[in-house]
Formats: C-alpha cells, sequence, structure tokens
C-alpha cells in the first residue's frame, strides 16, 4: 500500500471524529457549490436554450383596436437594424369562461392573468413543450401553460370548456405550454395553444381580439429606443410594451432570488467549512505536538513534515469534494425542477458539466492555499517548545487572577464565565458560526416574509389598498371610467378611492434626445410608495419618477425636467425618486392634472369600511361591470403576481433553515468532541476535587450557550442591517426597478422564534455531547 | 481510636488482570499511613479506589460509616469536595485560573462557609506554604514545588478528614519534595489524616505506618510511629532494613 495512503488511514483510525468532520464539511461546502453552480448554470443555459427555440421578440406591443399594418410595416422597414417583425392574434377571454374538467370540475375565474387564446406561430415566438418541440395542436385540442399548474390542477386529457358570447367548444388538454414570454406570473397575460382550425373558428366570435406587435432587431439592446421612435409615430399602441430584457428578467426572477440564496449560503457554508478545517488541523497538530517534536528531532524538514500532513489533507478534500459533488448532482433535481418544468429539459451540454467541475476545482484550490497557510505553522515550532516545554500551536491563553472576588454567583457560572470571557479565542469557532448561521437563516426568512407581506406591494408601484380597479386603453375608455366612478360614488360600503390618470408625455433623456415618460396623475399620486430619496409630488410642478427612469433621465431629486404635452413644455422639479417594478419600471407620479391629454389608463384604488368582505365586493363588481374591467382584490393580486416567488422562495428557505439547523448541530457536536478531548485532564482535575459529572456538563453548557447567545444576537441583527444591503444591491444589479428594499420583519420569527430554535439546538447538542463525561474514569485520565 | 476508613475484600480487576486482590485496610482517624511497592504492584490503584475516585470490582469501603462503593456520582463528588483532600504527582491545577483562584475554587463550590472566610483561609494557607507572593500568577509560569504548594492548599481548603497523595513529591527535586513532606507532616500534626502512596524512603519514613504491596496483595506493614524530625534518620534506616527483607 502507498505509504501516504497508510499514513492516512492509521491517522484516519486515530482521529475518527476529527477527520469525519473535515471530511464532512468539504462534502457539504462543496455540495453546495456545486448546487449553486448547477442552478445558476442550469438556468443561464436553459433560458438561453428555450430562447434560441421559442425565439421570442426583442421589443413587444400589446395593443386593443384597429391595428394598421401598413403603417407598422413601413416603419419596420425603414428602421435601421430591425431584422423581423410580426403581428399575432389573440383572442382575449375571461377566466370566468373558461371551465375545466377533469378529476374535478372548476373555472379559471380566480386567475388574475389575462389569458388569451393563439395559435401556433410560423417563424418566431414559438410555444414549446417540455422537450423544446415546437407544439401542434389539432382540431378540439389545446395547450395549457404551464404556469396555470402552480394554481390549478389540470392533467392531460382533462376537458376545457369555453362558453363566451353564445358561443360554447370543448377542448381536450393535449399539452403544457412552455411559453418564453409570458411564463412568469409577474407578467399580466399568459397564452393558450389552440389549433388553426379551431382558431378561425372563433376569430371575432368570441372574446376580444388583442395583438401581439413582435419586432426582432440585430442588436437586441436597440429595443427601447425603438419604443420611443414607435410610440411617437403615433402606430398602435393601445397596450403593455415590454423589451426582451424585461421579459428575461421576469420570466428568471424566481430562479434567480433561489440561485442568488443558494449562492449566498454556500459562500458562507465555504467559509464556515474553512474555519472547521483550521480548528480540526490546529486540533490535530496539538495533540501531536510531540510527534512532530521528535520528527523534527530525527531530522526532518518543516517542508517534509508539512508535506506529510499536506498530502492527507489533500486527498481528504478531494474525497469530500467528489462526494459532495456526486451528491450534488443527485439532489440538484430539487432546486431545479422549476427551472426544466418552465424552460424545458435541458440537454446536458460541455457547460453544465464543466462549471460545477470547475467551482470544485476553485474549492479545491482554496481548500489546499488554506491548510498550506494553516500548517505554516509547523515552521516556527522549534523541537524545545514541542518535546521540553509542551509549547502548542495555539494562541496563548490568557489568565487573570480575580475570581475569588466574587460574592455570589453559582461556582459553574461563575467559572464558565470567567474561562469564556478570558478564553474567546478557544470559543471563534462556535461564536462565528452561530453568527453566519443565523445570517444564514434569517435573511431568506426576512425576505421571504417581505414578499409575502402585504406591503411589498409599495415596490410594484401601488399603494396598499383593499381593491384596485384597472381600465387600460382601448375602446369606450372613457365610457367605463365614467361607469366606475359612478359605481364608486354611489356604494356606501367605500370608505375612500382615489383615481389616478395614466398619460404619456415627452422628456429629455441622459443623452439629450427626446423620449416618452408615463405619468400616473391624481390626488396623492405617489404617497405610500417606497421612496429611495425625496417624497410623493406635494405641488403642481412637482413629479416623482421611478428609480429607472431617474437613471434614463440622468436625474436626481431636486433636478428639473421639462415635460413635453399637447405643444406645451412645462418644468416640473423632481420630489422623489421610488422603486417600482410596474410596467419594466419606468413609471412617473405628478398631482398635476394634464387635463387635455389622452388617457392610456385609468387606475382607481379603493379602501371599504372595516365589516366589508373585499373579495365578495369585488365579485359583485365583476358581475355587476362584466367583462372589460381589471377588478382585483389587493391580495389576490399580490398571491398571485408574488405567490409563485414567494413558494420557491419558502421552499429554498426552508431547505435553508434546515441546513442552518443541522450545520449548528453538527458543529457543536464536532467542537465538543475536540474540546474535550482537550480539555480531558482539566475535567479529571475538577471531577477529582469535588465538581460532580453535572456540574462540569453544566459548564459546558454555560460557556458554549453563552457564545452561542451573543454571536446568535450579533448575527441576528446584523442579518437584519446587511441582509438588506445584500438583497437590495443585487436587486439593483438586476435592474427590475427596486435598489433598495427595506425587510418587512416579523419580529416572533426573526428575532425570537429563529434564534431560539438556534439556541435549543446548540444546547440540545451540547447536553448530548456532554453525556461522555460521565465515563470519564479520573483515574485513567490523570494518569495520561 | 477512631476508624477512618475500612476497606475490606477489596478485589479491582481492569481487562482481565487482577489488580487488587481481597485486600483489608484499616485507616484510623489523625494517622498517616503510606503505601510502597514495586511498580505494577497496585498501590495506586489501592489508593484510588480507597478514595473512591475509582470503582472496586469487589469489596466494601467504609468512610466515616458509608459505604463508598453504593454512592452515586453526586452524593461521591460531595464527599470528595467536603471530606477529602488530593494531591497528585502533577498538580492538576485548572490552567485558566490563577494560583489563587484554583485555591478558593473548592472553598466556593462547597458553599459551606463564606466566601470572604474561603478568600481569608486561603490567604493564611498560601501564607503556611510560601506562596502567597504568587497569588495571583499563572499557574504555567511558576515552578513544580510552588504548584504542588498550591495544590497542597486547595486540598485543605474544604479542612477535609483526610488528605489522599499519590506520589505529591515525585516530580518535584530533594529540597521542593523535603518542603512539601514538611507541610505534610505539618498537616497531619494539626488532626488530619494523611494516605500517600510513594517510592521515596524519605517520604515514606515520615510516616506512622507503612503499607507494602506486591501483586495486588498487602504483603507486610511496618509501624513507625509519630514522626519527629530528629528521628528521621533512625526511623529511615529502620525502613531500609524492612525494605530489604521485602526484597523490594
Amino acid at each position: 500500500m502507498n505509504i501516504n495512503l497508510k499514513i492516512l488511514k492509521n491517522d484516519f483510525k486515530r482521529n475518527r471524529a476529527g477527520n469525519l468532520a473535515l471530511l464532512l464539511f468539504m462534502t457539504l461546502a462543496a455540495g453546495l457549490v456545486v448546487v449553486a453552480t448547477i442552478v445558476v448554470t442550469q438556468l443561464l443555459t436553459s433560458m438561453t436554450g428555450m430562447y434560441e427555440t421559442a425565439k421570442p421578440p426583442h421589443f413587444l406591443q400589446m395593443h386593443k383596436g384597429d391595428i394598421y399594418q401598413e403603417a407598422i410595416d413601413e416603419f419596420n422597414s425603414n428602421y435601421d437594424g430591425v431584422t423581423a417583425w410580426q403581428t399575432v392574434s389573440m383572442i382575449d377571454v375571461y377566466g370566468d369562461d373558461l371551465k375545466v374538467y377533469g378529476d374535478s370540475e372548476f373555472s379559471l375565474s380566480e386567475s388574475r392573468l389575462d389569458i388569451g387564446l393563439v395559435k401556433q406561430n410560423k417563424e418566431y415566438d414559438f410555444l414549446l413543450d417540455k422537450e423544446r418541440n415546437i407544439i401542434t395542436v389539432n382540431k378540439g385540442e389545446i395547450g395549457i401553460p404551464v404556469i396555470l399548474l402552480d394554481f390549478y390542477d389540470i392533467n392531460l386529457g382533462d376537458t376545457v370548456e369555453l362558453t363566451n358570447n353564445g358561443v360554447t367548444k370543448e377542448f381536450i388538454v393535449t399539452a403544457f405550454v412552455h411559453d418564453a414570454q409570458m411564463n412568469s406570473t409577474l407578467a399580466s397575460s399568459t397564452r393558450m395553444l389552440i389549433s388553426d382550425v379551431d382558431f378561425e373558428d372563433l376569430f371575432g366570435k368570441v372574446g376580444e381580439i388583442e395583438y401581439l406587435i413582435e419586432v426582432y432587431f440585430t442588436d437586441k439592446s436597440m429595443a427601447s429606443d425603438y419604443q420611443t421612435a414607435y410610440q411617437n409615430e403615433g402606430l398602435p399602441q393601445d397596450g403593455q410594451a415590454v423589451t426582451y430584457t424585461i421579459i428575461f428578467m421576469l420570466s428568471a426572477f424566481r430562479d434567480i432570488v433561489m440561485a442568488l440564496i443558494l449562492i449566498l449560503v454556500s459562500i458562507l457554508l465555504v467559509m464556515v467549512a474553512l474555519m472547521c478545517i483550521k480548528y480540526t488541523v490546529m486540533a490535530s497538530l496539538e495533540e501531536e505536538i510531540s510527534e512532530i517534536g521528535t520528527m523534527k528531532a530525527i531530522g526532518l524538514s518543516f517542508k517534509d513534515i508539512r508535506n506529510l500532513y499536506l498530502k492527507k489533507y489533500k486527498i481528504m478534500v478531494t474525497v469530500g469534494i467528489i462526494i459532495g459533488y456526486i451528491l450534488a448532482l443527485i439532489l440538484s433535481n430539487v432546486f431545479t425542477d422549476h427551472i426544466s418544468n418552465t424552460f424545458g429539459k435541458q440537454p446536458i451540454s460541455i457547460f453544465t458539466i464543466s462549471l460545477p467541475l470547475a467551482t470544485c476545482v476553485i474549492v479545491y484550490v482554496i481548500t489546499n492555499h488554506y491548510c498550506r497557510k494553516i500548517l505554516k505553522k509547523l515552521k516556527k515550532v522549534t523541537v524545545v517548545d514541542a518535546l521540553v516545554n509542551g509549547k502548542g500551536f495555539g494562541k496563548k491563553e490568557r489568565v487573570k487572577d480575580g475570581l475569588y472576588k466574587s460574592k455570589k454567583m453559582s461556582v459553574n457560572l461563575l467559572l464558565s464565565m470567567w474561562e469564556t470571557l478570558h478564553n474567546l479565542s478557544g470559543f471563534v469557532l462556535v461564536f462565528l458560526v452561530m453568527f453566519i448561521v443565523s445570517g444564514i437563516m434569517i435573511v431568506p426568512m426576512n425576505l421571504l416574509n417581505t414578499m409575502k407581506s402585504k406591503e411589498f406591494i409599495n415596490y410594484m408601484g401601488s399603494s396598499m389598498n383593499d381593491i384596485l380597479i384597472e381600465i387600460e386603453s382601448g375602446e369606450n375608455l372613457n365610457n367605463k371610467y365614467e361607469i366606475i366612478k359612478k359605481l364608486l360614488n354611489e356604494d356606501t360600503d367605500i370608505k375612500e378611492f382615489k383615481e389616478f390618470k395614466r398619460v404619456r408625455v415627452e422628456t429629455i433623456n441622459s443623452e439629450d434626445e427626446w423620449m416618452n415618460l408615463h405619468v400616473d396623475s391624481g390626488y396623492k399620486a405617489g404617497n405610500e410608495l417606497k421612496y429611495i430619496d425625496g417624497r410623493a409630488p406635494s405641488e403642481e410642478n412637482e413629479i416623482a419618477i421611478s428609480k429607472l427612469n431617474a437613471d434614463a433621465l440622468g436625474k436626481s431629486n431636486g433636478d428639473s425636467i421639462i415635460l413635453k404635452f399637447n405643444d406645451l413644455q412645462m418644468n416640473f422639479i423632481i420630489s422623489g425618486i421610488y422603486q417600482d417594478v410596474t410596467s419594466g419600471g419606468y413609471t412617473a407620479k405628478s398631482i398635476y392634472n394634464f387635463a387635455g391629454i389622452e388617457a392610456k389608463k385609468y387606475q382607481f384604488t379603493v379602501n371599504f369600511n372595516d365589516d366589508v368582505d373585499v373579495k365578495e365586493k369585488a365579485s359583485e363588481w365583476n358581475d355587476k361591470l362584466g367583462g372589460g374591467y381589471d377588478i382585483e382584490p389587493m391580495e389576490e393580486f399580490i398571491n398571485q403576481t408574488l405567490g409563485g416567488v414567494s413558494r420557491q422562495l419558502q421552499v429554498t428557505t426552508i431547505a435553508v433553515v434546515l441546513i442552518g439547523i443541522l450545520l449548528a448541530a453538527f458543529i457543536v457536536v464536532l467542537f465538543m468532541k475536540l474540546r474535550l478531548a482537550k480539555d480531558v485532564a482539566q475535567i479529571a482535575a475538577m471531577k477529582a476535587i469535588g465538581f460532580t459529572n453535572y456540574d462540569v456538563r453544566k459548564q459546558y453548557l454555560c460557556k458554549i450557550g453563552l457564545v452561542s447567545i451573543v454571536g446568535i444576537f450579533i448575527g441576528t441583527f446584523i442579518s437584519n442591517i446587511l441582509g438588506e444591503s445584500i438583497v437590495s444591491v443585487t436587486l439593483d444589479m438586476m435592474g427590475i426597478g427596486i435598489s433598495r428594499i427595506t425587510f418587512i420583519i416579523n419580529p416572533l420569527i426573526a428575532f425570537i422564534i429563529l434564534p431560539l430554535i438556534l439556541l435549543a439546538v446548540v444546547i440540545g447538542m451540547t447536553w448530548i455531547s456532554t453525556r461522555e463525561i460521565r465515563e470519564y474514569n479520573i483515574i485513567s485520565l490523570i494518569n495520561e | 481510636m477512631k476508624t477512618i476508613i475500612q476497606a475490606k475484600g477489596l478485589w479491582k480487576e481492569l481487562d482481565g488482570t487482577k489488580i487488587l486482590k481481597g485486600i483489608d485496610v484499616l485507616v484510623h482517624e489523625g494517622e498517616f499511613v503510606a503505601i510502597m511497592g514495586p511498580s505494577g504492584s497496585g498501590k495506586s490503584t489501592l489508593l484510588y479506589n480507597i478514595s473512591g475516585m475509582d470503582r472496586v470490582t469487589k469489596g466494601e469501603i467504609i468512610f466515616n460509616g458509608e459505604d463508598l462503593a453504593n454512592l452515586d456520582d453526586e452524593k461521591m463528588s460531595n464527599i470528595r469536595l467536603n471530606k477529602m483532600g488530593f494531591i497528585f504527582q502533577q498538580s492538576h491545577l485548572l490552567k485558566t485560573l490563577s494560583i489563587r483562584d484554583n485555591i478558593v475554587l473548592p472553598g466556593f463550590k462547597a458553599n459551606s462557609n463564606t466566601r470572604e472566610n474561603v478568600n481569608a483561609f486561603a490567604e493564611e494557607l498560601m501564607k503556611r506554604t510560601g506562596i502567597d507572593h504568587i497569588a495571583d500568577h499563572d499557574v504555567k509560569k511558576v515552578s513544580g514545588g510552588q504548584l504542588q504548594r498550591a495544590a497542597i492548599c486547595r486540598a485543605l481548603i474544604n479542612s477535609p478528614d483526610i488528605i489522599f497523595g499519590d506520589e505529591p513529591t515525585g516530580a518535584l527535586n530533594s529540597a521542593s519534595a523535603k518542603e512539601i513532606m514538611d507541610i505534610i507532616n505539618q498537616v497531619n500534626v494539626e488532626g488530619t489524616t494523611v494516605m500517600l502512596v510513594t517510592h521515596d524512603t524519605n517520604v515514606a519514613a515520615r510516616a506512622d505506618r507503612v503499607i507494602f504491596l506486591s501483586d495486588g496483595n498487602i504483603t507486610d506493614e511496618i509501624v513507625l510511629g509519630k514522626y519527629e524530625e530528629k528521628s528521621l534518620f533512625e526511623r529511615k534506616n529502620k525502613m531500609t532494613q524492612w525494605l530489604i527483607k521485602q526484597e523490594f
């Protein structure tokens, strides 16, 4: 057998706990890093792969009403950089109109997504199946978007019945649609695929026709300039306009959040692993101090001895990483399920294999380098230190006189506190682990709570109200506005309502070019939003703009901007910059009434008296008004838009909390194992002078408990402060319109339950670990 | 004279090896008993079993009327804390505490006296043993002789009925050993029973009685009577003669 393997085998037998711990840490750290890499790689490759096949548009303008295709064609032909365009027709129906018959019967009335029936496209913007094949459905068949499966139990073979405008038609579900551009609950619409024959049959007879004007460029980044030019040209634009970047971000948001948490946790875990490696290596060096002294005495050089240890650690780190890699490959499905469900199955590529392998190599290099650094300590120790003086490698414990001054404190507590306070370096591992684990658990928990909270709506450009009513541009917009206003004025259940009109004006961007600006105007517009800087407009000449608009305009709070509308130019002062993810994050708020400008959209926020059932009210109004009005209880809106993200985040958070707890438990066991081995003589001495096993165990409980409480306490507070910054910076980088998030913390969970669970685990594991003290024989320990 | 320890039929087996083979020992209050014997004869094992630090395989150890073999950890610890004192070959002081803190610790733990009184008594013991000037020192920075004195102070802090010593001078030079034994003799004169294991004739010669152990059995004992310094030479001679007889 190879001499190194022989040494390793013997060493493993001798110091099983320490070596096993080292192996486990490497496995855990490598495993998690690999999972995070797999998720990110999978997400990017899957999305890219899907987008390559599906070809979603670089710019999309939704439009209801007459379409002037010749004008669009002419504009696009003359616009430099446009490579292709198409106009897709969509039959918009309401969820109420669709009933599903399968294991159970239900309608899709609860869905807040606008449902559009489409046929498969010929060249661009394809709807795909899970294998990324372009779906073909036959007459009488329907493809259901996968995102609806989050809310509804729909299976292949179920029947979907469409009833609208006196027409009834049945479809059999034969496919689940993976839609590159509308596959997020954060989007406002979703598409169902029907056959060309059925589409032609229903076209004009049911629902409302909406057009998707899709444009492709030589370079995707041309989309925003094109948008301004397109809108200024007065081309069809009665609906939302979306660019490729927004489509991409909205689709990936849910998985990006999860990937970010995994990356954060794996970085922290690698840090914990490195700390534990240091602790285990140092413990093993301390234990083998006389062997090291002997090796030096018989003439082995520092390098010889270091390599002896290094080879051992290299083998263990390699084995740990290999096991971690294999485990990660097996377990990564849990985390990548949503990705493959949403973006389709990604064939294994060199990229998906090599990147996780590359991260393993990085982990190996970092660990190896770190071990070398630790082993440098071998250089300093002399033969005399090791063999005669018995000096170790660790920091010298400071001994202070003064315990005798204590007047009342119980001896166990006194001794524990004394030893802990005067030997903090001995407990630094426990402190740092508790600090980090608190962060690992609390940051995702706070993020989850924030996203689940009603107040999160403030980041979405809306204030928290009972009901939100929206009427988008289209036919009879003003008529619909009057109907709603009358309804609201007459309803006595309403405590208050506010109305906002969205208008489009022009302003000058940072490159001195005119660009469009969508402004929501109305009394108290912009109140209750989350401002990064400044406040809501309070004067008529003030305007608040979203973060992304502030970036585009190159303006900050207090600057003035020129707004051009109705051949009129007016100066406005920026009163504040707020966060918004709606309308691609490009919005503005003003209390100026912009009279005479055509409204693009009306929004009403309604609050009821206390005893009113909001859901019932929404459904009553929906029944009364019929289609064409978007009436949504805000809670339902949040649940449906962010529900998917929250649920995914919840799964990840639970996994992270469990990892945190297991990590804390495991490290306490490891720490206690090594600590007890080190303290054996001290424990024997204490037992010999009359301390009971129970006393000694209580002392360890106090020591670990004390350090853990401090670690958890500081960790909890720091993670509440730093966690916000980390999440804010990340969201800012994603460019979705949120650049500073304030955690909505559930104090019971963040400050009491999680820390208490962690503390209970630590105390429980310490108590269990110290059970072996009962078996200690004073005599054998004293004579050791 | 009142009996403090009565051990009857002590057997100790470790990994199948019989170390003590049915030993009977009687120790009286105020007595100074030394145990001698060749290496591996079982003398340390006898001391640790009699003191309740180790559990006998079979037999009875009556200490102040209580059978130590049947006591649980809490009761045994309580006896070790209040009624017994221990001095080992190495001092086994707690490395994280100063000399003074090590000494007061069992006193604080026993809680039978106020902390002021414990501190005052510790001060007195340190003065008597000549270590009061290093009271606040780190235990890792004082000499072996000073450490053993501190260990004696710690053993005495709760005024125990008996002090057990396992080669208490084994790691010291002759001058330090003499100083330590002077202190132990003084403690014994003041009424504390002493029982110790030693290889050293100089140490054993200070005892009232010396038990000789061989292969797990008590083979002989010699009564020397109360120690007086002027008779040390004579006692040592007597001991040497006796040891020759034991083929030691």
